[in-house]
């Protein structure tokens, strides 16, 4: 029955970590929809939980993939093309 | 889907390893934050690298001095695996707190307001700065 509905994952935890490692703004969505997989859940509507619990995980996936574009592209900018001498101080992300 | 998830982990692992042994303080090879370059304000991720080194050398004051969310997010892994983990091994039922509808939004307005408040450069709130 529908009582015994099995919550679907909320990615609230990869959400946060989205958001202060990788990408800000997807990981905002990502925790927006979090919220709505919750609420949506907590209200009985199964179907709109299930949907905003898959486009949460898509978000955090996306977050996830810019995040390691973002510093595996520039490590390779830095060490292969030899950004290094262009750019050079402290760090600031 | 398996070979994903294991190329995944290696990669996380050859970057994890690349934090702890060179400190983003002193070396320039890792990315600035945009948001920091483009605008000259900080946005809630900005000191993360700096505080991830701190964090595999377990120093964990300055972690919290270089980005405070990380308190946040610790929290969250450590509490969301704990739960899960005695819910599965010694059947239990505990409710997980992350589920509540409230959470989400809480923990966004946190995030938010982290934003404003480590912008302000005045007294009390000039700490949250990186």
């Amino acid at each position: 029955m529908e009582t015994n509905q099995e919550r679907p994952k909320n990615y609230l935890v990869e959400s946060i970590l989205v958001t202060i490692f990788c990408c800000l703004p997807l990981g905002i969505v990502g925790i927006i929809n979090a919220s709505k997989v919750n609420s949506e859940f907590e209200q009985g509507n199964f179907e709109e939980a299930n949907k905003a619990s898959a486009s949460a995980k898509k978000w955090a996936k996306y977050g996830l993939i810019a995040g390691i574009i973002g510093i595996v592209g520039y490590l390779i900018f830095m060490f292969a093309i030899g950004g290094m001498a262009m750019l050079s101080g402290s760090s600031g992300y | 889907m398996k070979i994903k998830h294991i190329g995944i982990g290696i990669v996380f692992i050859i970057i994890l390893c690349l934090y702890y042994f060179y400190n983003p303080t002193i070396e320039g090879i890792f990315p600035k934050c945009p948001f920091y370059s483009v605008t000259g304000l900080y946005c809630p991720g900005c000191g993360s690298q700096r505080a991830l080194h701190q964090l595999l050398h377990f120093n964990l004051l300055e972690t919290i001095n270089y980005n405070a969310l990380y308190v946040i997010g610790l929290f969250s892994i450590l509490y969301n695996l704990i739960i899960k983990g005695v819910n599965t091994y010694f059947n239990k039922g505990y409710y997980n707190y992350l589920n509540h509808p409230k959470t989400p939004i809480v923990i966004g307005v946190i995030i938010i307001v982290f934003w404003i408040l480590r912008n302000i450069s005045s007294q009390p709130f000039c700490h949250l700065a990186p």
